[in-house]
């Protein structure tokens, strides 16, 4: 709105002409990362209490008397706040004429709704594993997943269809080659749903999912600036994506409302995230490296993430399913390093570290092709 | 395209004329005479009830018609020809299950062709009622005059039959149509809601008679003064009974002056069994030619019995399956019988109704055993435990004589007539349930796997299965259901198995599970290949162990068995060996080659088995060398791994084996105490906590109910 509103002001007069300022995407960037942390220092307070309150109402606490030491009763669903703070944010300072931002916000709400859902349904059954069945899960997802395919690949393709098919990869130059819109689309439809599961799972102990997607997110934000920039994609020979900066903007957005959060998620949490925020985060990340072409660094990118979903799934499906034994000590990773004697805390932080240094080694792929 | 149309409109209209022209059919010979289907079979424990009940009709109306529905070369083929009822054939199979496989297609198919074929046949012979008896050959009868009652064409009234204590799957799917539900046991009223209790309708040639009468009737010798014994299998045969009785013979042999055995062995000759030629090779092998040549004196066989109540009636003892059928049949003689329940049958019925009889006081129980043979997974029982069961009973007659009683006492008498009640709802025997006794279901495994454990984590080592499956019986069935369990292909069936073995204390299985342990039998490639390596997986290997934990049992065969399973390729087998070591540490302190294995276990790759080895070592360890060995790891990188040998050095000095000398404390202080792990405690929740816990038993919120704003009053009440 006040991105609209500024455009519309600037050229009737001279005293207006600082709002020529929101024609830079570093500004507006900078604006909405603003934005999204003052409103969630704003609202969290008022939404811990909301959602408390709630579930006091729909939840009996089973045995009454708590543990000292374990964390249930911890108010959820966080990720409201943060879906809430982007939209937020972008509806003032976003171009909602932009395709990529279109997608990116269409992927967040989606998955978002679908987490809240299941969450809510936790919160009904008063269970911590029941909720939304695995399968209508998987099915929402992957019907995103295909109507997003069918966009990135089919003739509204943000891309552009020249670019849409092919495959890029990391440390290369080139495009490796076009693999057609069907391998193409179906490879998108199991990205989305795996990546989205990933965060999904990594979400386990306090600020574990948070901070990576945050490393993640501005990473991407910057390929979106330079994939959006004539003369940068030029200079580090990227394809130029006409609106991908707008990307930017929302990553910023998402960065800032995730810094936010971690405020009052950050160890011992006061509020988690839930279903509704690690789905969000998920999809929203898919979405973006789908857009930004960068799917195939994403497994450097978000290597946690990756190593987090599989651990799990080689654990259960291999493992313990069919082979009938364990081939972690305890899965997910987390888990793992905790089972070893490290503490929540510590395993966190350190994770946050690998999260990091993947994000620069990502980083340096802007140049190192 | 309009010819398509226009036949199809023709075939509507056509339908619909049919359906009015059946209406009015079906309305036309309601006041005349009573037309009856009967429908059930497959075994004679079907069709032999419906006949029981078409007799009853035919006393109270002689004109009425019955028209037999059933399927061809099944057990009704034999019965209802010599019964000389009019007998017609629809398709129909047997309910494969639920899962999606070809057979379940086949199922559907055959049974939507017997629907359309039972459809035809009760238009044209409108009945009046349906009597069906259950199994899947009255499916498609109940089925078709279902649809024909919703499109109002049909008047007709669906009675059902229940034999047995639990319903089959097709039973409880048909007893939520039909008019009314007539069961034999009050049990199963809980599974439907249109029931009556009426009992089993037996065969009016069932009577009881004194045994010299029977004996005229004969047509074979019995020598007088023996104690007979009858055993049988049903009419087609049980291979369990057959071979067991052939096997309990040279038990029987030198008692053979008193006994006598007569022995039914069934008509079944299918390519999988054939039972007299089964019995006749089986008594060639087991028996020497001595006692052959004087078998005859104290054995008689026979396929099949048509004048059974005669043999029921000189009986001392009767062996038997649980059937409905039989044990009715065995009441209405009053009979003692020791009973031999097929198991794993749906809801375990046959089970249910053993249970059921020996409550009553009138059956004792063996169950049955699984065995491979020839690849294949068997039931078999045992003829010496057989043997010596039929003998203590035959030898305590007043017992014999008190069960004979019980027995006569267990049926309800005049089930007939209280079917006929129902059917023409004059409501003369409708009375209150009999005998009821408390109903338990049988649980299944996983269920009671659930029970178990909880039991176990509650009470630890002193655990007892019995506190949580009190009938005894019940106890041996699901000690029996659980080694069953152990002879699957799959897995995670044998994985639960032994769970249960451990937890049921199934102590006779003890060898069974030290073989699978020691199993390396390798899995195939692809399973090698993404880690698996023997066919007795990980988990079941772990549980094996952990079984003779809960089992609480130490011989040195486990002993060395322990010892292997400490060398075991997967890390949790490795842990929980070590874990039960422990568990019998002091009958193992001392023990150097202990010690030694557990020692090199300190050098273990994965710390979890490096944590317990410690931990065993404290439990065992009883010399300076053990107690060293601990202090070695005061620098592993673990934390865990340190805190468990110092855990195993106090053990070690709680024991009294090692003295907290200078030197000992001066050692521990090597220990890097730093850890790099800690347990959070929040304040607020203890204090909630603290409250929470000098309420308890008080009423939530009944301190405020009169609206007392006086702390001294709720201070008072919150005490």
């Amino acid at each position: 709105m006040i991105f609209e509103l500024c455009k519309f002001l600037a050229p009737y007069s001279a005293s207006f002409s600082f709002f020529r300022l929101v024609n830079y995407i570093t500004f507006r960037a900078i604006m909405a990362a603003l934005t999204a942390v003052i409103l969630i220092f704003i609202f969290s307070r008022h939404f811990i209490l909301f959602v408390h309150r709630h579930c006091f109402l729909d939840q009996v606490r089973e045995t009454g008397v708590h543990s000292a030491c374990d964390k249930r009763g911890t108010p959820t669903m966080g990720g409201v706040l943060i879906i809430g703070a982007v939209l937020v944010s972008m509806a003032l300072w976003g171009d909602w004429r932009n395709p990529f931002l279109l997608c990116s916000v269409a992927g967040m709400v989606w998955f978002g709704l679908l987490g809240l859902w299941d969450d809510v349904s936790k919160v009904r059954l008063k269970s911590g594993d029941k909720g939304l069945s695995e399968r209508t899960k998987l099915f929402l997802q992957g019907l995103f997943s295909l109507i997003f395919a069918w966009v990135c690949v089919g003739p509204y393709a943000p891309l552009g269809s020249a670019l849409a098919t092919k495959v890029c990869v990391p440390f290369y130059k080139f495009p490796l080659g076009d693999i057609g819109p069907v391998l193409y689309g179906l490879f998108i439809f199991f990205f989305v749903v795996f990546v989205s599961n990933a965060v999904n799972i990594t979400d386990g102990l306090d600020g574990l999912a948070i901070t990576p997607s945050i490393f993640v997110v501005a990473v991407l934000g910057v390929f979106a600036y330079v994939e959006g920039n004539h003369i940068y994609s030029g200079y580090l020979h990227y394809a130029f994506l006409r609106g991908a900066g707008e990307l930017m903007i929302f990553g910023a957005a998402f960065v800032g409302a995730g810094l936010g959060f971690l405020w009052y998620n950050a160890y011992p949490a006061q509020i988690f995230m839930g279903d509704t925020g690690s789905l969000a985060i998920g999809g929203t990340m898919a979405v973006m490296s789908v857009l930004l072409k960068q799917e195939f660094l994403f497994p450097l990118l978000g290597g946690l993430f990756i190593a987090e979903a599989l651990s799990s799934q080689i654990q259960d499906k291999i493992g313990v399913k069919w082979i009938g034994r364990r081939i972690f000590y305890r899965a997910p990773l987390h888990h793992n390093l905790q089972h070893k004697g490290i503490a929540e805390t510590k395993v966190v932080i350190r994770l946050w570290i690998v999260a990091g240094i993947l994000a620069l080694i990502s980083l340096a792929t802007l140049k190192l092709r | 395209m309009l010819l398509v149309t226009v036949f199809l409109v023709l075939l509507a209209l056509a339908a619909a004329a049919g359906a009015f022209a059946a209406a009015r059919r079906w309305k036309r010979p309601e006041a005349a005479q009573a037309r009856v289907v009967l429908s059930g079979g497959g075994t004679g424990g079907h069709v032999n009830p419906a006949l029981a009940i078409a007799e009853g009709i035919k006393a109270r109306e002689p004109e009425t018609r019955f028209l037999y529905i059933g399927v061809k070369n099944k057990a009704e083929t034999v019965i209802v020809n010599k019964a000389g009822y009019e007998l017609r054939y629809v398709c129909s199979e047997g309910y494969p299950g639920i899962r999606p496989s070809l057979e379940t297609v086949r199922f559907l198919l055959k049974l939507a062709l017997g629907i359309a074929q039972s459809i035809v046949i009760l238009t044209e012979f409108t009945p009046r009622w349906i009597v069906a008896t259950g199994g899947y050959v009255s499916a498609p009868v109940v089925m078709a005059a279902v649809l024909l009652k919703k499109l109002k064409i049909a008047r007709v009234k669906i009675f059902l039959h229940e034999q047995n204590s639990i319903p089959g799957q097709l039973n409880a799917l048909m007893g939520k149509w039909a008019d009314k539900v007539l069961l034999t046991f009050p049990q199963t009223l809980s599974f439907f809601p249109k029931a009556a209790v009426v009992g089993y309708p037996i065969r009016h040639s069932i009577v009881p008679m004194s045994p010299e009468e029977a004996r005229q009737n004969l047509s074979f010798q019995v020598p007088e003064g023996r104690e007979i014994v009858f055993a049988f299998g049903g009419s087609q045969g049980a291979r369990t009974i057959n071979r067991a009785i052939v096997d309990a013979l040279p038990f029987l042999f030198p008692h053979r002056k008193k006994l006598f055995i007569i022995h039914g062995s069934g008509l079944a000759c299918s390519a999988g069994y054939n039972a007299a030629d089964d019995t006749e090779k089986r008594i060639a092998k087991v028996l020497t030619p001595e006692q052959r040549s004087v078998l005859g004196d104290f054995y008689y066989r026979q396929d099949y019995f048509h004048k059974i109540a005669e043999i029921y009636s000189i009986s001392s003892l009767i062996v038997c399956r649980s059937g409905a059928g039989s044990l009715n049949e065995i009441s209405r003689i009053g009979k003692p019988v020791l009973l031999v329940p097929k198991a794993n049958l749906p809801g375990d019925h046959q089970v249910m109704n053993a249970r059921a009889m020996r409550n009553a006081g009138a059956a004792e129980i063996l169950f049955e055993d699984t065995a491979m043979e020839k690849g294949g997974l068997l039931e078999y029982l045992n003829g010496q435990v057989l043997a010596e069961k039929i003998l203590a009973m035959i030898e305590d007659r007043p017992r014999l004589q008190e069960m004979a009683e019980k027995s006569r006492d267990f049926l309800r008498r005049k089930a007939i007539e209280r079917i006929i009640s129902e059917i023409y709802e004059d409501k003369r025997f409708t009375d209150g349930n009999g005998h009821v006794a408390p109903f338990r279901d049988l649980v299944g495994n996983s269920r009671l796997l659930q029970m178990l454990s909880e039991a176990y984590a509650h009470s630890g080592p002193s655990f007892d299965p019995a506190s949580v499956v009190e009938d005894p019986d019940d106890l041996a069935y699901y000690r029996h259901r659980a080694a069953s369990l152990l002879s699957h292909k799959n897995w995670q069936d044998r994985n639960l198995g032994v769970k249960l073995i451990g937890l049921t204390k199934h102590l006779e299985k003890i060898p069974t599970l030290l073989q699978m342990l020691a199993d390396r039998t390798p899995v195939d490639t692809v399973r090698r290949i993404f880690g698996g390596d023997f066919e007795q997986v990980g988990f079941i290997r772990r549980n094996i162990v952990n079984a003779l934990t809960v089992m609480d049992w130490f011989d040195p065969e486990v002993e060395k068995h322990l010892f292997e399973a400490m060398e075991d390729p997967y890390f949790e087998v490795r842990v929980q060996a070590c874990r039960t070591l422990a568990h019998f540490g002091t009958l193992l302190a001392g023990k150097n080659e202990c010690v030694d294995r557990l020692q090199d276990r300190l050098d273990d790759g994965c710390f979890e088995v490096v944590i317990e080895a410690a931990k065993a070592l404290g439990e065992i360890g009883t010399d300076w060398r053990a107690a060293r060995a601990l202090l070695s790891m005061n620098e592993s990188h673990y934390w865990q791994v340190r805190n468990a040998a110092l855990l195993g050095i106090k053990r070690m000095i709680e024991r009294g084996v090692l003295d907290p000398s200078n030197k000992l404390i001066a050692d521990i202080s090597s220990f890097i105490l730093t850890s790099t792990d800690f347990r959070p405690h929040f304040q607020i929740k203890e204090t909630y906590a603290a409250i929470r816990k000098c309420s308890e038993g008080l009423k939530p919120g009944s301190y405020c109910r009169q609206g007392a704003a006086d702390s001294n009053q709720v201070a008072g009440k919150i005490k």
